[in-house]
């Protein structure tokens, strides 16, 4: 059955109040998003005179000078090298771990899992003192390492929950044909199951990534000299003390955010059939 | 090729006991069927003798040497699954080659043993497909394909038929009978169908609720059945099931049925005069020239070409009888077959042996 049919089936009414539902959900997220970006084409004084509407001028320097500025692209190569790394490292742990609890029984495991689960439940915000204290004391200040591993740390809960449902649903009879074959559990994890899981893979990256791209708060807190900074930090650059260059935050933001938005789209498929892997009987 | 011995097998799952000391010897080079009921043990029993399930008691031999320590690669051991269990990811010539690449073995060994294999089982044009683009029988061919290539010392079956439809299932047996001809491998095969077991084996194992009932040539288990039980599962149409007393008639043993008629049997059997006791009747003996004529109203003919199955009432119960294809039997009109009183079997009432 394909979405097609089932919406042609449905009653006018229905598909009305469908239609407007959905039309107000994508308004509530593409209104910020627009509003954004036709803001990178004003300058400061229509900015504050006219926040919503269409620029009276296009002022098209505010994204040109930040595409032909160093900073942008050199924050850029700092939030690949920062995101790159966290999902690099965030798969290598989650998957090794995850298999672990999808397949070897021991002695407690359900609550070794639920130690990792917990990590769900803290934000990074709320643990920052802590964090910025042991990063301090580990001499990985103003380092990338103190904003992956941090980040790499937060990933690990959602991470091995979805990596270990779906080890969980690959086919007993693969293991054990597997096993036959000559496999033990490390050939088996290397050769078997992680070809199997490229979906899963994909999602994890894919949301670490999203997430490691996107991070604020702990490359400021980690960070302090200006050639680390990824791109989310970029921002603070036109940060005065007397005042702030709205229209070319606004530019820099939607510059940054839009290789998200790209990426998104492409990948989507993979995202929700990770997210919905094992939901139901294949 | 190895033989394989089970010395006093158990397996247990905390305090419930599946398989009770169970004792076989496999010769080099038999193939025997498993056969038994869902839930008897029998796919438990072939897992222990793989090593992917642990021995809870007893020894496991293949060739002579205890194996129950050995990991099923030790054991040299190759298994054909219910499921296929092919590698989704890897194309057929991969999934074949997969454990001689783990084994170590160089790439144009695995390459020509591939290609051997695929030949005896005519899979060579189907070498670079994934196992999505196969049929059933493809899959299944392949799976054996995995097992042959690696020249094993047993091949272990577990239900390997089961996923295939009827005829493809007929063709797939002949193919493991014409393969095992071939390779002369010592085989294990679990079954739940009779049939499949009695065409396959050269020894067919009956358990039940995790015992050995009776292990024996199919024809043995066939005209002579140790016990009820084993009289009940081989045979199809399974056998007619009648309760009575032995009484005695002009100084031959009778058995007199629930119903009131009686039915005369073999002065052999070892009965007594008053002993409760079931006698069985094979679908197949019930003929127009029998000595012994029993007989009911037709309930219903089931014609399947060269034969016709009749189910008939007699003493009470529902018989079945198999005639020729053009019996005139019709529903309602009245039935009569005989049987010939060394063909029926008598078992003892509470024991359920063969008497």
């Amino acid at each position: 059955m394909t979405d097609t049919t089932s919406t042609r089936r449905m009653p006018i009414g229905t598909r009305i109040y469908l239609y407007l539902s959905l039309s107000l959900v994508a308004a509530i997220v593409l209104v910020p998003l627009v509003t954004t970006a036709l803001g990178g084409f004003k300058t400061l004084g229509d900015l504050r005179v006219n926040p919503f509407g269409l620029p009276s001028d296009w002022v098209w320097s505010n994204y040109v000078d930040i595409l032909f500025g160093e900073r942008y692209w050199r924050q850029m190569v700092n939030s690949l090298i920062i995101a790159c790394t966290t999902v690099f490292l965030t798969l290598v742990v989650s998957s090794m771990a995850a298999f672990c609890f999808a397949h070897i029984r021991f002695f407690g495991a359900n609550q070794l899992l639920n130690y990792f689960l917990i990590g769900l439940m803290f934000p990074a915000a709320t643990a920052i003192l802590p964090l910025f204290i042991r990063i301090r004391d580990l001499g990985l200040l103003d380092s990338y390492w103190g904003v992956i591993l941090p980040q790499v740390a937060f990933g690990l809960g959602m991470s091995i929950l979805l990596f270990r449902n779906y080890f969980r649903n690959l086919p007993e009879d693969l293991f054990q044909a597997a096993f036959v074959d000559g496999c033990g559990y490390i050939r088996f994890f290397w050769y078997i199951s992680l070809p199997l899981s490229r979906p899963i893979v994909a999602t994890v990256g894919i949301v670490t990534f999203v997430s490691s791209w996107n991070s604020y708060i702990l490359p400021l807190i980690m960070l302090n000299t200006e050639s680390k900074y990824p791109w989310p930090l970029g921002i603070m650059v036109y940060r005065g003390e007397f005042g702030t260059d709205w229209q070319l935050v606004l530019a820099f933001i939607t510059l940054t955010i839009l290789p998200t938005i790209i990426v998104f789209f492409l990948a989507q498929k993979h995202i929700i059939a990770g997210l919905t892997a094992g939901a139901v009987k294949s | 090729m190895a033989s394989v011995g089970l010395r006093h097998i158990a397996k247990s799952y905390g305090a419930l006991q599946v398989v009770h000391d169970v004792s076989l010897a496999v010769e080099d080079g038999e193939f025997i069927a498993l056969v038994g009921p869902s839930g008897c043990g029998k796919s438990t029993l072939l897992r222990m003798i793989a090593g992917l399930e642990d021995i809870t008691g007893g020894e496991v031999l293949i060739g002579g040497t205890v194996v129950n320590a050995m990991t099923p690669r030790e054991r040299n051991i190759a298994m054909v699954f219910q499921s296929y269990a092919l590698y989704p990811h890897m194309s057929v010539a991969d999934n074949m080659g997969f454990n001689l690449k783990l084994a170590g073995v160089t790439k144009p060994e695995i390459a020509r043993r591939v290609q051997e294999a695929a030949r005896m089982l005519a899979l060579e044009d189907l070498l670079q497909r994934k196992p999505s683009q196969l049929s059933g029988g493809q899959r299944q061919r392949v799976a054996m394909g995995r097992a042959v290539v690696r020249d094993p010392a047993v091949f272990l079956f577990d239900e390997p038929l089961s996923n295939l439809d009827a005829k493809l299932r007929v063709q797939m047996r002949t193919e493991i009978k014409a393969l095992h001809q071939k390779v002369g491998t010592t085989s294990i095969y679990v079954t739940h169908d009779q049939i499949e077991a009695m065409t396959l084996a050269d020894r067919i194992v009956v358990l039940n609720a995790g015992r050995i009932e009776q292990v024996g040539t199919p024809m043995e288990l066939y005209r002579t059945p140790a016990n009820l039980f084993v009289a009940g599962f081989i045979g199809s149409p399974a056998m007619n099931l009648l309760e009575g007393t032995i009484d005695a008639d002009q100084d031959q043993p009778v058995v007199r049925l629930n119903g009131g008629s009686s039915i005369r049997i073999a002065p052999e059997r070892r009965v007594r005069r008053g002993q409760s006791v079931r006698i069985g009747l094979r679908p197949e003996h019930l003929t127009a020239t029998g000595d012994e004529s029993i007989g009911g109203q037709t309930l219903l003919v089931e014609p399947t070409g060269a034969q016709t199955h009749v189910l008939f009432e007699f003493a009470g119960q529902q018989m079945t009888a198999v005639v020729d294809g053009d019996h005139p039997a019709r529903h309602g009109t009245p039935f009569r077959a005989g049987i010939d009183r060394n063909l029926v079997y008598v078992f003892d009432g509470e024991s359920g042996k063969t008497l």
